[in-house]
């Protein structure tokens, strides 16, 4: 009877439409690229606004729509909103690299809006086949993104490494799926839920092995350690101008549907999943932030420092129910402010450059003093330095974490913030206390920035500033967008 | 009206964030008319806000803007009280006037625009202060008024002697701010909150005598670092470096006034400590004898103005610490008046003498500039306590109630008295060197008076600084107690501890301290009347025995440098070389080459080859299913 609402799946239908259109009148008319940027920006408006209307109907009445496949609850709207939000900036990012596609412009939007249902769904999934699914949506889309610069050996293998990996990690998180319907009989989480709390288990091993496949699975797509090794080649490889929102989207999605099922599912056996979690989150901290230190490129050290991050968003997580307010905090704050990073990577290698020496920015205050002032303090905020939202981030996770019981998780958190200046800080020193070097003949002169990046960069530091002061509007939010 | 207060503190800000970025694009007069207006708007916004309070209906009023870090009770949350009121009057009011005073001023310099940035960016930042519901807030406008008064001070940054007093001012005024800051931690530890309001009202119900004077101590230590008293006044003569405008509005009439205030706001927690509150009188007394001597000696027109700042301040710290909070306050809006007018005069004489600063080449300005002249005049008869001008009233209540509290209080009064006097001498002989007497200025320098956009903000100024006294006479009158009716809501419980004496002991008390001042003032005139060229006597010529260590300010910054500074550079040296050398850079060496043998091994898995990474991935698998499937088992 009331199983089909379309308001769940409003902001998926916004964005295909938008998808079906470009390829359509794409195929058929050769439209400009203001056209395209009107259809795109027009659909993500539309998801956008669904996005809000399921958070206003969620946040009074979350229901689970579609015989058990979707959510319809604040934790879902407010995915839903800020993927929107980020798709959006994600575009004004990649705009210089669409308009260098030529014909090919069309594709590359689509690919975005495709990504971006995939993501919307993966928050939004109550069942494990709608959860592969919408994964696998959002996976394929960004392998193609991936490799879009074909023209370069580097994308190709960046493209082609990261397919067959993450298709390893799909069938991980499938087999991890299948035996827990092994133990439970049910593939919907939340029917999961209700069998573990009403039967106990006398052997837990076989649901367990399936708990820890499917945080693998899921851990993989968020770069965790030690399920990262594609990341730095990956984002290293694919353009600049669409790196950010591979990690940024990834990231965001891929802690939804992890943060989901932890605390829906597998909630009565936090005990036993907490531990792993806390491990493969102190293993990324270490890892990710050991060998940021040693890169020598900008996108690699970014890499490894998602890597790093994923790890104190895993932080969080140890905590539960309670964490996950922290951790949409971190992931949201996070994802814009790694979206900003790459978008000055791309002005200053060029958008569909792969290679990103730190070379290149040396004395880079001095040719773009705006460029290097928001990437200064993007940096600072990954470094966790009070004032911005990068700070209260760590510490709202690391607060969680403690009071769950897990200060030795914490104090390596600490640690490795601290080793974390180091690579963070070099960038700052490279642009505004080293002489202009030898530069490569990219890097050369003052870059070139347009409008859409401006307006893009502009909006990521003022939001982390922003929150870096006055938390407390995202707090409220946050606090609210739990799942059902 | 007061819902809205936040405005107050929005205007100049927004101001500073404009003049940031395109004030050096406008240049002159446009940057300083853009900062003059927000900050004149600001004034003229707190005036009506404050209507309420002057028909006596007013109530004060907490206007919480944002939560900032709610489990300390620390938000962003204003007060609107009388007391935040008056201060608010008093930094737009002067700071509108020395604002529009800059315009001339600043003319022909390079960072004309970026003056106006900062000295709009010091104005939000002592708004802040004054306007903070909580200590939070308090700290973070106590901290933001010392990094732009750091900024101001060395705004010429190309002369080694502004950028050194800079940093003096901001290392001495640390000092302070970590006894202020201990202070703060103690006061959460003991309420569990820092909001004035849970903490002011009755906070006996809290802490006992003995960790109230903990707390008032350590605050104690952060007010006098910031209001420059003994031990932490040496930062502030050298802070004259800053362009004079700077001087009068930051160094004479505002922040440093900031200490006077926080004493006054914390006024419940004071009166729990006897023992503070006479510290805090004892070192105000002391603080005024002893700057006032070294006003004597000095040279310099600022420094002179300088070193009375010092004792004038120590005036007002003798007054909220013989719990006469309300006198205390007088004070330093009257001061806040004549030493900004001062100030501003003394900037004026510089100006028309091509940046001259040594009074032994001045002397007979009078006729070159009559108007700054005559507001000189009202200046100097404010400050020596001449009927009825505003430094009168207000210096003899403190008096007066410090001879009515007794005991050692008496003897604190008798230093006060002396202070009065030596004040009528320094500022007598600075006339006379300055205005008066024979001409003695360098060849070539040819005064002139300063133009009208000066010279109206010290008129103003002169105004203030002869009529705010009547606002609050002892005397039977239509405007007897105006100032003390206005203030009394926010000293509720512990006005009625100051003992304001009665019957004919005023008219007594008064009769002696102008009769202190005319002594003075005549002593000056007979030894300046004929002050000729290069003849400064007697204090600074002849330097000999007691004169030269008062002449060079007892020797305080040698001793300082010395003892504390020389070995501080020590150990700051030890670390720098050998200790950071060695333990620090050595184990950043050791971690560096350990995480570098650590990346070595794991650089060998970052083949590039799928294989291999899928291998690293596949281990993982592995741990975790033995740990999940050991748990499930076992």
């Amino acid at each position: 009877m009331t199983e089909i609402s379309y308001l769940a799946i409003g902001p998926v239908i916004a964005l295909t439409l938008g998808v079906v259109v470009i390829l359509m009148v794409e195929v058929s008319f050769k439209p400009s690229t203001s056209w395209l940027a009107a259809t795109a920006g027009s659909s993500l408006l539309g998801a956008f606004v669904l996005g809000v209307l399921q958070w206003a109907e969620a946040a009074e009445d979350p229901v689970i729509r579609f015989r058990g496949m979707l959510a319809l609850d604040p934790f879902a709207a407010f995915g839903a909103v800020v993927l929107t939000v980020l798709g959006a900036v994600a575009l004004l990012v990649a705009w210089p690299l669409v308009l260098q596609q030529g014909r090919r412009a069309a594709e590359f939007v689509a690919l975005v809006l495709l990504s971006l249902t995939g993501m919307i769904l993966m928050a939004a999934a109550a069942h494990f086949i709608m959860l592969f699914l919408a994964l696998e949506v959002a996976s394929i889309s960004l392998y193609v993104l991936a490799g879009f610069s074909r023209e370069t050996a580097e994308a190709g293998e960046a493209s082609v490494k990261y397919f067959l990996l993450g298709s390893f990690a799909s069938a991980i998180f499938l087999y991890g799926v299948a035996l827990s319907y092994a133990a439970t009989g049910s593939l919907s989480l939340y029917g999961t839920a209700a069998f573990l709390s009403e039967n106990l288990l006398l052997d837990s091993a076989a649901l367990l092995a399936g708990i820890g496949l499917l945080i693998v699975g899921l851990a993989f797509k968020v770069s965790a350690a030690p399920f990262h090794m594609w990341a730095p080649d990956v984002y290293q490889g694919a353009a600049s101008g669409v790196s950010g929102f591979m990690t940024a989207g990834a990231k965001i999605a891929g802690f939804a549907a992890l943060a989901r099922i932890a605390v829906t599912s597998y909630a009565p056996y936090i005990s036993d999943w907490a531990p792993a979690v806390g491990v493969i989150a102190a293993i990324s901290i270490v890892v990710g932030t050991l060998l940021a230190i040693a890169q020598s490129d900008i996108k690699r050290m970014l890499a490894y420092s998602s890597v790093a991050h994923a790890g104190f968003i895993l932080t969080g997580l140890v905590a539960g129910l309670d964490g996950v307010p922290f951790i949409w905090f971190y992931v949201v704050t996070y994802a814009f402010q790694v979206l900003g990073a790459f978008a000055v990577v791309s002005v200053v290698s060029g958008p569909a450059g792969t290679r990103s020496p730190l070379t290149d920015y040396a004395g880079l205050a001095q040719r773009a003093p705006a460029l290097a002032g928001s990437l200064a303090l993007l940096m600072l905020s990954m470094a966790g330095i009070p004032l911005t939202a990068g700070f209260l981030s760590k510490l709202y996770v690391f607060r969680e974490a403690v009071d769950a019981g897990y200060l030795w998780l914490v104090l390596i958190g600490a640690v490795a913030s601290v080793a974390g200046l180091f690579f963070y800080l070099r960038v700052i020193v490279l642009m505004y206390m080293n002489p202009q070097g030898e530069q490569t003949a990219g890097a050369a002169g003052s870059p070139g920035v347009s409008d859409s990046l401006r307006i893009a960069l502009t909006g990521v530091a003022v939001v982390t500033l922003a929150f870096g002061i006055v938390p407390g509007p995202l707090l409220d939010v946050v606090t609210t967008a739990l799942p059902l | 009206m007061v819902d809205y207060i936040w405005i107050i503190i929005a205007l100049p800000l927004t101001g500073a964030v404009f003049l940031h970025f395109f004030g050096t694009r406008m240049g002159e007069p446009a940057a300083g008319a853009v900062a003059s207006a927000t900050i004149g708007l600001s004034f003229l916004y707190a005036l009506a806000a404050a209507a309420d309070f002057f028909t006596g209906s007013g109530e004060a009023e907490a206007v919480h803007l944002f939560d900032w870090i709610p489990a300390l009770g620390a938000n962003a949350q204003l007060l609107w009280d009388p007391l935040s009121a008056v201060m608010t009057l008093t930094v737009t009011g002067v700071g509108t006037l020395i604002h529009v005073y800059s315009i001339g001023y600043m003319h022909g310099d390079p960072r004309y625009g970026r003056f106006f940035t900062n000295l709009n960016f010091f104005a939000a930042s002592m708004l802040i202060l004054v306007l903070a519901d909580n200590f939070g807030l308090l700290f973070v406008g106590w901290e933001l008024v010392g990094l732009s008064s750091y900024m101001l001070i060395s705004f010429w940054f190309t002369r080694p002697s502004a950028a050194a007093a800079g940093k003096k001012a901001f290392i001495v005024n640390r000092v302070g701010d970590v006894g202020f800051l201990v202070g703060l931690m103690l006061i959460l530890a003991n309420f569990n909150t820092l909001t004035y309001g849970a903490v002011l009202e009755n906070p006996a119900r809290f802490v006992t005598a003995g960790t109230a004077t903990a707390i008032t101590l350590l605050l104690l230590l952060g007010a006098v670092g910031k209001s420059a008293q003994i031990p932490l006044f040496f930062w502030l003569p050298d802070a004259m470096e800053g362009p004079t405008p700077v001087s009068a509005l930051i160094h004479a009439a505002t922040m440093v006034t900031a200490g006077v205030y926080m004493v006054a706001r914390t006024a419940s927690l004071f009166e729990l400590s006897s023992f503070s509150a006479g510290t805090v009188a004892t070192i105000g007394a002391f603080t005024a004898l002893f700057a006032a001597t070294i006003a004597l000696t000095q040279r310099d027109i600022k420094r002179v103005l300088a070193y009375s700042t010092i004792s004038q301040l120590g005036y007002m710290f003798l007054a909220v610490g013989s719990g006469a909070y309300i006198a205390g306050i007088f004070h330093l809006v009257t001061h806040a008046f004549f030493k900004a007018l001062l100030f501003l005069g003394s900037g004026s004489v510089i100006h028309a003498l091509n940046d001259e600063q040594d009074m032994a080449k001045m002397g007979g300005l009078r006729k070159v500039m009559p108007v700054t002249h005559a507001t000189m005049v009202v200046g100097w008869l404010a400050i020596i306590g001449i009927p009825p001008l505003a430094g009168f009233w207000s210096k003899d209540e403190i008096l007066a109630i410090a001879f009515g509290e007794g005991g050692w209080f008496t003897f604190l009064w008798v230093i006060g008295l002396i202070t009065a006097l030596l004040t009528a001498v320094y500022m007598t002989r600075w006339m006379y060197l300055t205005f008066w007497g024979e001409s003695r200025w360098e060849d070539g320098v040819e005064p002139h008076e300063s133009p009208p956009i000066m010279t109206v903000p010290l008129i103003g100024l002169a105004v203030g600084g002869a009529f705010f006294g009547l606002l609050n006479t002892p005397f039977r009158g239509p405007l007897r107690p105006a100032f003390e009716h206005f203030l009394e809501p926010s000293f509720e419980g512990v006005i009625a501890m100051a003992h304001i004496p009665s019957g004919a002991t005023p008219w007594n008390l008064a009769t002696i301290s102008v009769v202190a001042a005319a002594l003075g003032a005549l002593f000056a005139y007979r030894r300046y009347r004929g002050a000729r060229a290069y003849e400064i006597p007697p204090f600074a010529s002849k330097r000999t025995g007691v004169w030269r260590w008062v002449g060079a300010g007892y020797y305080v910054d040698d001793i300082i440098g010395n003892l504390l500074v020389l070995p501080g550079k020590l150990v700051a040296a030890w670390t720098a070389f050998v200790f950071d050398n060695e333990v620090i850079d050595g184990s950043v060496r050791a971690v560096g080459g350990g995480v570098r043998r650590i990346g070595g091994w794991l650089r060998p898995l970052q083949t590039g080859f799928v294989r291999s990474y899928a291998a690293v991935t596949f281990a993982g698998v592995v741990g975790l299913l033995v740990w999940f499937v050991a748990r499930g088992v076992g």
